[in-house]
């Protein structure tokens, strides 16, 4: 008994404090968030390594001696970052898009809803579930590839600024997708449809230059390409866009969605209508 | 109310209802089924695929930088292209009766196959059935799809749709066993990422095998997904690392194979029944 009611000794029940931010709540759900993925290490983790590696001896056997230099560096070690960043994009969007539509399926998405944390500090949990997924993956990725590839670090500060921005990216748009979406299909179509091309045409398999001129123009808009070009720029130093441009637009496009996620939480768009 | 029971009591005594040598309309219910399944999601079955490979043709179109790049005997995208199409129609092999299984089993509706009046052998061809033919739907678009990039009209066109048929049925029959064997879905992506992907990306579609070092060659020859791909790029353009008659051969072997073990699960209830 004694333990059970607690606040009857002070009188009246009382509210449960926190201080600005409610860090047992986003750590919770951030644990959550890791542990989810890591109880499925081999499809989270083993999987998407073995693909990139698939990627690359398909690639390199293929084009290595066929295709010159690109830029100054040659084809495989242009290539090895793009697999990498491409493997960061897909498995931070994978992320955070599943947890919430296996939660809104399963029916348990209200136990996310429902407890005291704001719509801010539960946007922070799934990015950084999101961001560590992403981490990970490409730590694994970088490390069987440095095996294959002599991989040059020329500026290692925007090798983890480009690779942080754009998982960062696509944890927000997964979090966008797995709100809208009501079905697996709905899921499955945006990554096969959205995700996915805009990861291949945006400059892994190929320098920009080699577009057409208008088809470049388009690519610009591509903000994947920006993280692409950046992420290869940490390694071999030379890019297409620029670091700042670059910077500029991963920053501004991590900004605008994390408004309209937030946005998105805030009204309970989808999730609490 | 009655009627529809009383047609199986003849002479007032109830008889059990009779087929022949097979149950046909039950094996046509079946490959229906499995067919609605497979294109009720089209977005998913048809037009991904579709994508996916004109993604690849564009990637691999972009990065070569010289007009005169050639593989294995072929202009690159010559090459290339029939490999395509290949993929797709394999993969969609490969996910046919596998996710149908899995899908039934999450479901819980698996074990309703062991009570319908199907023999294993109608199961089995009932799934088959579906996967060729799911795959030679797949593999049409798909090689559709490529023509305005620089695909090419089957020099063979019977040899294709044998290789295709060929390639879809021993792949079907594979997805079969993994179905059976599989308890959730993950089992399913497992066997798809570490099995299948690396036997179809090995198996000559992107590259000639003679590209491999020494060392590897003997494992590339292997691959019985090599001499699908290989047979299905000789029928659309003349050209083969492999002789055709020696990848004939060694689909029907694992098909016959294949069929044998699919038979004997069934028919032991294997994951089923018990």
């Amino acid at each position: 008994m004694e333990t059970t009611e607690p606040s009857r000794h002070a009188g009246a029940p009382r509210v449960r404090e926190f201080g600005h931010v409610n860090w047992r709540g986003v750590w919770t759900l951030y644990h959550r968030e890791v542990k989810r993925f890591l109880k499925v290490f081999t499809q989270t983790i083993a999987a998407p390594v073995v693909t990139t590696l698939l990627f690359y001896t398909i690639f390199s056997v293929a084009l290595e001696n066929r295709v010159g230099s690109v830029g100054t560096v040659s084809f495989v070690v242009f290539l090895a970052p793009g697999l990498i960043m491409m493997t960061i994009l897909q498995n931070s969007f994978a992320n955070t898009s599943s947890s919430i539509m296996v939660s809104k399926v399963q029916g348990n998405i209200v136990d996310v809803l429902m407890p005291p944390i704001s719509p801010l500090e539960m946007m922070c949990a799934y990015i950084a579930g999101g961001v560590t997924r992403g981490m990970i993956v490409a730590a694994a990725a970088t490390t069987v590839m440095l095996f294959l590839v002599d991989l040059p670090f020329a500026n290692p500060p925007a090798i983890v600024f480009f690779a942080v921005t754009a998982s960062v990216m696509l944890a927000l748009l997964g979090m966008i997708g797995g709100i809208w979406a009501e079905k697996f299909d709905h899921m499955a179509a945006i990554t096969n449809f959205v995700i996915v091309p805009l990861s291949f045409l945006s400059g892994t398999f190929y320098s920009i230059e080699r577009l057409p001129e208008t088809w470049q123009y388009v690519a610009q808009f591509n903000p994947f390409f920006y993280a692409i070009d950046g992420f290869r720029y940490g390694f071999i130093g030379q890019g297409d866009a620029g670091f700042w441009l670059g910077a500029a637009v991963m920053l501004g496009m991590d900004m605008l969605l994390f408004l309209i996620v937030h946005r998105m939480l805030a009204t309970g768009y989808k999730l609490k209508s | 109310m009655s009627r529809s029971t009383d047609s199986l009591v003849l002479g007032g005594r109830p008889v059990a209802r009779r087929f022949g040598a097979i149950n046909l309309r039950g094996l046509a219910q079946m490959y229906t089924r499995e067919m609605v399944r497979g294109f009720k999601i089209w977005g998913i079955t048809l037009a991904a695929p579709t994508v996916r490979a004109l993604l690849f043709a564009s990637v691999f179109g972009l990065a070569i930088d010289r007009p005169d790049v050639t593989m294995g005997g072929l202009a690159f995208m010559e090459f290339l292209l029939p490999g395509l199409v290949a993929v797709a129609a394999l993969e969609r092999a490969f996910q046919s009766s596998a996710f149908s299984i899995v899908y039934d089993k999450t479901e819980g509706i698996f074990t309703d196959l062991a009570m319908l009046p199907l023999t294993p052998g109608e199961i089995v061809l009932g799934y088959a059935a579906a996967s060729v033919s799911a795959a030679l739907i797949v593999g049409a678009i798909v090689w559709a799809a490529l023509l305005p990039v620089g695909g090419a009209l089957p020099q063979a066109p019977l040899v294709l749709a044998f290789f295709v048929a060929a390639g879809a049925l021993m792949v079907g029959l594979f997805s079969q066993i993994t179905g059976l064997w599989a308890r959730k879905w993950d089992y399913l992506e497992s066997v798809q990422t570490f099995i299948f992907l690396p036997f179809v990306f090995l198996s000559g579609v992107f590259f000639s095998i003679d590209e491999l070092s020494a060392a590897a060659q003997p494992f590339a020859r292997a691959n019985p997904v090599f001499y699908i791909v290989d047979g299905i790029r000789f029928s659309i353009t003349g050209q083969a690392d492999a002789d055709p008659w020696t990848g004939a051969a060694v689909c029907f072997g694992f098909i016959v194979v294949l069929w044998v073990v699919v038979y004997r699960l069934f028919a032991a209830g294997y994951r089923m029944k018990s």
